[in-house]
């Protein structure tokens, strides 16, 4: 794919070579194929972008390395390979104005590089402990349900502050919680019910109220109410409270989902980037000879099998499809969602042995042809399985 | 009793609104009029997830709002005093069905959108006894969602409105926008600022927002609270906790808005929504006068201009079409006659070159039709060239109107006239030569015979000496006559060329006439067709400079009538106004046309 793409933007830079700015846009899109997947994080003033993309962003894993988080991009500035989009309330207003941008049709076709967060998961339900449990459930049903969710690659509940606060948790913070927690449940309730009581001077014990107010703004009022019925739940040392913090706040989550849909992707998507530009400047400035790069840019747009792939593993997980439960399962790994080498794809060890994975691919195929021509099942869900076919074709084509 | 002084001024202006089209604002002034005495209502208003169900059941120390993660109904809630608790759900037809209040929320969430168009839950609660209604809306968003208009609807009924906006961050601009139309309508509002337990910089916010409101002029006092905490305060029974949570505060303003007298109550809330209809009315018959100027100022400007242009034009070209067509029938009448003489000129010399050598007794059988056919091309050719030269003219003259000349040209086939006038040309009398009545009637004939079908184009554009007049001359050049000599023959010579040329005479002479009067005709059907052509434009002008100028003049009339209308609901305004101040309370800035 990325060959292809190079190939499209040599034959455009031979047909803008006496246009400077067209040929340093061209030598971009091709410099760009070469550096990491950019993630740009949008969304309304204070849905804690900044602080997401700061937790998401020191996490030392080999999962999101060829990743650059962009912290709300302006439109002028570079273009974003792909896109977390946050939201603070899952109402129609907000989703209506988190929806993507159109664009061309392949632009629309292959818009499968966005994500929606619920960020600020721990103030619904009014900071109740189990405020995280029923983001999630809302989020869920919202990706479900919702057709304004519908292109998203996912919904996600994120407490960024949580996460964050979780991810960069001191060894002082954790003594000053365990403290805390160490103060009689009854006698400590009082105290933490708000920010108010909570850095009141009548606040029992002696550490000074500047101290609980860092701890405050650091963690929220629902952080450190959830890190003290933590600490007394067994997260006795820093290590196992700060995973705990960030396992509840909904990142690992997030994180996977990036890893999945866009790490994974990374080719793919840097590609469309580039395509994307390119279409954009052939319409803009349109040249003698532009037109047969127009149909190889429109014959590429529509062989792009990896969109494909994305978009219905969006589709069965978002439960927008009658797959469901292990047919389910084997499709979105068929199709990728796990990892996109063979052996990924296939369920098997990552050192199986070829033979195996040709049996185990030659299988898959027979069983999802099968699949994708009866006849007693609806268009769509033949369609899906067609996909499914595609990408098995694709793994076993790797053998010839 | 007699009626009370809001109830007319509240009338008037309900009339206005329905003048204008408002039927919208009559029909909440028309609510305002006939609102149940005894009963204080009491609105809860703010954007989604703001915190409103929360503050609602932390007031009354009961779970009778739906909060959290189901989303709110779509329709308001009124929550009164009852001994036992209730609640009714009310549909769109106003009928009633009883439920249980803790299945409540289970049955809201089982019907079907649209069907319902309140619901009224009853609480056995103190704060509601003495007749205050809290009503709990839907979140304010889209300002075209129906959730907002049934939101919004609250307006034209509630005494008092509580907006709810959390302490997560400031006021938004919409926040803001609906705190302003909310204070427009009703005169006692109060920003309740939730989730205060939560936000650390809570204190800030509502500074910030405080200083947003008075800067919009918006009076309504900003009060923090917590539901968490007041909730943990029932439950603990804690009034140091409780006071913390700023629900004594906001009880104690609710209840303010309960103990006020109820006529004077009615009577400021008629001032209140009088003003408020006004404005917007003056709001939007403004917004329509400053359109019809607009369209007017633009536009008519521009038409104005461009007729104007065109009358200019056309002037211009009565005169230049005018003066084309005199000059160039002057011309051509010169020009024909010219021709005419000329050809006829070479024919007379032929005439006499014949007779001075030859004897008209032996030529004249030959000189006859030779006379007759030059006389007849002759005539022929200077016809068709006036006819193509009349053609020519009446297309220089269409020229001049431009593109608008849009049609045929006139009919310029000179058609027979005169012919007859032709019959007494005289003929030569030489009787004894025998020849002169068969040529002369052929020569008629020819010449007659063009002018009645027009133009013989084969005959166009032949040279005007060719072979068959050049050869006549020689033929009879060659028939000298060597016995005859003396007296006799210069004598039948002379007789010859004389009648021969007086009949070339006659023939110049008559058809010469024809052609004047045949271009004559030719200028009169011009300037009949062009004239009538130019009357056509200028009227089609007239009218359009008429219809312009009455769109004018009725957007004009129509601008003063809705000044007029401005002044009487800015009349309305400020007597409102007066009511309100007698109602104990300084209203703000008066409107003006």
């Amino acid at each position: 794919m990325t060959r292809d793409v190079r190939d499209l933007l040599a034959a455009a830079s031979g047909l803008y070579r006496d246009d400077p700015r067209a040929s340093a846009l061209l030598h971009d899109c091709a410099n760009r194929l070469e550096q990491p997947l950019r993630v740009a994080f949008t969304g309304a003033p204070s849905s804690g972008k900044s602080t997401l993309a700061a937790a998401l962003g020191e996490w030392p894993t080999r999962a999101l390395r060829d990743l650059v988080l962009l912290d709300d991009p302006g439109p002028a500035d570079e273009v974003p390979d792909a896109t977390v989009r946050l939201v603070r309330h899952l109402e129609p207003d907000e989703l209506a104005a988190a929806h993507p941008p159109g664009g061309s049709p392949f632009a629309r076709q292959s818009a499968v590089n966005s994500v929606l967060v619920l960020s600020r998961a721990d103030e619904v339900g009014a900071g109740r402990i189990d405020a995280l449990l029923t983001a999630k459930q809302l989020a869920r049903r919202a990706w479900r349900e919702d057709p304004l969710c519908t292109g998203f690659l996912g919904v996600i509940a994120v407490a960024g502050q949580l996460a964050y606060g979780g991810r960069s948790l001191r060894d002082d913070e954790f003594d000053l919680l365990a403290a805390f927690a160490a103060v009689p449940r009854e006698e400590l309730e009082r105290h933490v019910l708000s920010v108010d009581s909570f850095t009141d001077p009548a606040f029992p014990g002696p550490i000074p109220v500047e101290t609980r107010r860092s701890l405050v703004v650091r963690f929220g009022m629902f952080g450190v109410r959830l890190a003290l019925t933590l600490i007394r739940t067994g997260c006795d040392d820093r290590v196992k409270l700060s995973a705990e913090l960030v396992r509840r706040s909904g990142l690992g989550e997030l994180r996977d989902t990036l890893a999945g849909c866009f790490v994974a992707r990374a080719e793919a998507l840097k590609a469309r980037t580039a395509v994307i530009r390119l279409e954009a400047l052939l319409a803009a400035q349109p040249r003698p000879g532009g037109d047969r790069l127009v149909s190889r840019v429109e014959r590429f747009a529509a062989a792009a099998h990896d969109f494909r792939e994305l978009r219905l593993i969006a589709d069965i997980r978002g439960g927008r499809t009658a797959l469901s439960g292990d047919p389910a399962e084997e499709a979105v790994r068929l199709l990728g969602a796990q990892g996109t080498a063979p052996a990924d794809r296939l369920g098997l060890e990552p050192d199986a042995d070829p033979g195996e994975i040709y049996d185990a691919g030659l299988d898959a195929l027979r069983r999802w042809r099968h699949e994708a021509e009866r006849p007693d099942r609806p268009h769509a869900e033949r369609t899906a399985a067609h996909v499914v076919v595609r990408s098995a074709e694709g793994l076993l084509a790797l053998f010839t | 009793m007699t009626a009370p002084a809001w109830l007319e001024v509240l009338n008037e202006t309900m009339d206005a609104c329905r003048t204008h089209g408002r039927a919208d604002l009559a029909e909440r002034l028309r609510r305002r009029r006939d609102a149940p005495t005894g009963q204080i209502r009491l609105g809860v208003l703010g954007f989604p997830k703001q915190g409103k169900g929360y503050l609602l059941n932390a007031v009354l120390n009961a779970p009778v709002c739906a909060v959290g993660d189901a989303p709110t109904p779509a329709v308001p809630t009124e929550i009164a005093y009852s001994a036992e608790p209730a609640a009714t759900l009310v549909g769109r037809s106003r009928e009633r069905i009883p439920v249980a209040v803790e299945r409540l929320t289970g049955e809201l969430g089982a019907r079907p959108a649209g069907t319902l168009s309140r619901v009224e839950v009853g609480v056995p609660r103190e704060l509601l006894s003495a007749g205050l209604v809290l009503v709990d809306t839907p979140p304010v968003g889209d300002p075209r969602s129906p959730r907002t208009a049934a939101a919004l609807d609250l307006l034209a009924e509630a005494d008092a409105v509580i907006l709810v906006s959390d302490a997560t961050s400031p006021l938004t601009a919409a926040e803001l926008a609906l705190a302003r139309h909310v204070r427009t309508w009703c005169p006692h509002v109060l920003v309740a600022l939730t989730k205060i337990d939560a936000s650390p910089g809570w204190r800030a916010v509502a500074e910030r927002n405080r200083a947003m409101l008075a800067e919009a002029g918006i009076d309504a006092p900003v009060q923090p609270v917590s539901a968490v905490v007041r909730q943990a305060a029932a439950k603990a029974g804690d009034a140091d906790l409780n006071a913390r949570s700023g629900f004594p505060e906001l009880l104690n303003w609710i209840a303010e808005q309960a103990s006020r007298p109820p006529e004077q109550s009615r009577a400021l809330l008629a001032a209140v929504g009088v003003r408020a209809a006004a404005a917007e009315l003056v709001e939007s018959l403004r917004d329509r006068a400053e359109a019809a100027g607009q369209d007017a100022g633009l536009g008519q400007a521009a038409l104005l201009q461009r007729a104007q242009r065109r009358a200019d034009d056309l002037r211009r070209q009565n005169t230049k079409w005018q003066n084309l067509l005199s000059d160039e029938i002057t011309d051509l009448l010169s020009d024909a006659e010219y021709d005419l003489r000329e050809r006829t000129r070479k024919i007379v010399n032929t005439i006499d070159r014949t007779f001075d050598e030859g004897d008209p007794a032996k030529v004249w059988d030959d000189f006859a039709p030779w006379l007759d056919n030059a006389l007849a091309e002759a005539v022929d050719v200077n016809y068709t060239w006036l006819a193509d030269r009349a053609e020519w003219i009446a297309q220089a003259v269409a020229a001049c109107f431009g593109a608008q000349y849009d049609r045929a040209l006139p009919d310029l086939r000179l058609d027979g006239s005169g012919v007859e006038g032709l019959d007494d040309v005289r003929r030569p009398k030489i009787e004894k030569f025998k020849v002169g009545q068969q040529a002369f009637t052929g020569l008629r004939g020819s010449y007659g015979g063009v002018l009645m079908f027009g133009l013989v184009t084969s005959l166009a554009g032949l040279p005007l000496i060719n072979p068959v007049s050049i050869g006549a001359g020689a033929a009879f050049a060659a028939k000298t006559i060597k016995d005859e000599g003396g007296m006799r023959l210069q004598r039948r010579q002379a007789v010859a060329k004389q009648a021969a040329q007086r009949h070339v005479d006659d023939v110049f002479l008559r058809f010469s006439k024809e052609c004047r009067d045949s271009i004559r005709l030719v200028q009169r059907r011009l300037r009949d067709h062009f004239t009538g052509l130019a009357e056509e434009l200028a009227d089609e002008l007239t009218h359009e400079r008429e219809t312009i100028l009455a769109g004018t003049a009725e957007r004009e009339r129509r601008t003063v009538h809705i000044r007029r209308e401005i002044d009487r609901l800015a009349g309305l305004h400020q007597r409102a106004g007066e009511l309100g101040t007698i109602a104990g309370r300084q209203q703000r800035r008066e409107l003006s046309a």
